[in-house]
């Protein structure tokens, strides 16, 4: 007998003498072989701790007969693709004689890979020696693939979603730059028709032209300043009144030149779709182009703006003390017309009251509508 | 002042020009492209330059102003786009929105020509003109 055929006998033994140790109808040694569950054991004390004993269901997961696995080490189920990590600890567990839970990729007789949820226990006697192992099989192969099979449909949709991004990405983008050259477009043309107006003005040598057009300008200009404060603004399509009449007033401050013309402001936010910017930005250009006109003799004066939300509406108004001088009536009734174009337009309301030399107008318009 | 300008659009070059002039400043030239400006800076040697950054070249503004700076020639970007503006100003004293108004131009002309001549009494801009990092680091220094 060779050595390798006197283990395998020795092997045998020990399974027969383990199952000569419980009468036939021990109902555990009786589950043990019937179960569905692949389970082992294992005799450390023999060479190579082998197999002494196996039910069916593991014969049938490993598609070996019981008689090639009896004597032979649980090694035989490991292949080229089993993992040396998960195969180290295997080992060390079984050294230090330790339960161990393990995942493991095993082979079968015909070369064919399963997942093994693989579970050893060392059985001690009642000395406290370990004896035997118990080992339980688990093939979990169709987990393992449907968890490969889920990752590679995340994979897709990832892909899918990183694909459909990009060309959001590149539409906003492609958006975002025509947004910003119609946008340079506008203030380019603004600034042309500004400059336009500008040159004829500067060539006339008629007063009358010369005022007539420096009153167009006026005008250009408010719009001017109204498409500037527009995009700047992180929420386009928006528009800060105050943030504009504050421009406006300092603008004119600059150019009056007069320090006996005061101006003082008291602007509160107030934020508007931008559809009733030009409206706005223009009665407030005439109201206080107004008061200016007005007020250029040389007695001087104050000039007071106030932009506010009251009691859900929204009020701009001018509160002038001037020592008025005769305006240029074609001028004034201009103005006045402009100022009730842009009333109509926003649905808003006017109230003048002149009180000697203090003229007081407010212009209260619906936020919401 | 010798002032050039940088400016792709004919008529508001020629708008630029005489607020310029009127302001009591001599215009040495103006220029539509990249090329045209360096010549002009190199020629005419300014001493302030007003510069478009969207040019006939393209945006190539910002390389005629990294020019300006390397001659130590103080310059304002004049623009309709102010986010095109590196962080640094490219050396640029501040930048001018596009579309100014009249008064706007006057005043912030004059805020700039108190910044060249190192006297500037005021912190605050007029709102036409948005300073630079550098410029206000010194204001408030």
């Amino acid at each position: 007998m060779t050595d390798n055929a006197h283990n395998r006998q020795d092997a045998r033994d020990a399974g027969e003498r383990l199952v000569a140790g419980h009468a036939s109808e021990d109902p555990f040694a009786a589950a043990f072989k019937a179960t569905r569950m692949p389970m082992l054991i294992t005799d450390p004390r023999q060479q190579d701790n082998p197999i002494i004993f196996c039910n069916s269901a593991f014969c049938k997961l490993t598609g070996y007969s019981n008689d090639e696995l009896i004597g032979t080490n649980c090694r035989l189920l490991q292949g080229p693709d089993t993992d040396p990590s998960a195969v180290s600890r295997l080992r060390q567990a079984i050294n230090a004689e330790e339960d161990l839970a393990i995942d493991i990729l095993n082979y079968r007789k015909d070369g064919s890979k399963f997942w093994n949820a693989l579970f050893v226990s060392p059985v001690r006697d009642a000395s406290g020696e370990v004896i035997y192992f118990f080992a339980s099989q688990l093939d979990f192969t169709d987990i393992k693939s449907k968890e490969a099979e889920l990752a590679r449909a995340r994979h897709l949709a990832e892909e899918e979603v990183a694909l459909r991004t990009a060309d959001l990405t590149d539409a906003l983008r492609a958006k975002t730059t025509l947004v910003h050259e119609v946008d340079h477009r506008v203030k380019n043309n603004l600034l042309t028709i500004a400059s336009i107006v500008k040159l004829q003005a500067r060539m006339t040598e008629n007063s009358v032209v010369e005022r007539t057009l420096m009153s167009v300008l006026n005008r250009v200009e408010a719009l001017s300043t109204v498409q500037r404060k527009l995009l700047n603004d992180e929420e386009v399509g928006h528009f800060d009144v105050a943030d504009f009449a504050n421009t406006l007033m300092l603008d004119k401050i600059g150019a009056l030149k007069r320090s006996d013309i005061r101006m003082t402001t008291d602007l509160r936010e107030v934020v508007v779709p931008a559809t009733k910017a030009s409206p706005l930005a223009l009665i407030i250009n005439e109201l206080v182009g107004d008061a200016i006109r007005r007020g250029l003799s040389d007695g001087g004066g104050e000039i007071h703006l106030e932009i506010r939300r009251l009691n859900g509406h929204f009020l701009i108004r001018v509160v002038d003390t001037v020592s008025p001088v005769d305006v240029d009536q074609e001028e004034a009734a201009f103005s006045e017309t402009m100022l009730e174009a842009c009333l109509k337009q926003l649905r808003a309301k006017m109230d003048r009251v002149v009180t000697g030399h203090r003229t007081d107008v407010s212009v209260t318009l619906s936020v919401k509508d | 002042m010798n002032i050039l300008i940088v400016e792709d659009e004919v008529l508001l070059a020629m708008e630029l020009e005489s607020e310029v002039e009127d302001a009591g400043h001599i215009v040495v030239g103006t220029a539509v492209d990249s090329r045209q400006a360096i010549e002009l800076i190199d020629t005419t040697a300014p001493q302030f330059a007003f510069l478009d950054i969207q040019l006939l070249d393209g945006p190539t503004g910002i390389d005629v102003g990294r020019y300006l700076s390397a001659k130590a020639i103080p310059f304002v970007f004049v623009s309709g786009n102010l986010k095109r503006i590196p962080e640094d100003f490219a050396g640029a004293l501040g930048a001018i929105e596009k579309p100014y108004t009249m008064n706007g131009l006057q005043n912030a002309m004059k805020f700039l020509e108190s910044v060249v001549d190192g006297r500037a009494t005021s912190l605050v801009p007029p709102p036409s003109l948005v300073l630079s990092p550098a410029v206000l680091a010194t204001l408030t220094a």
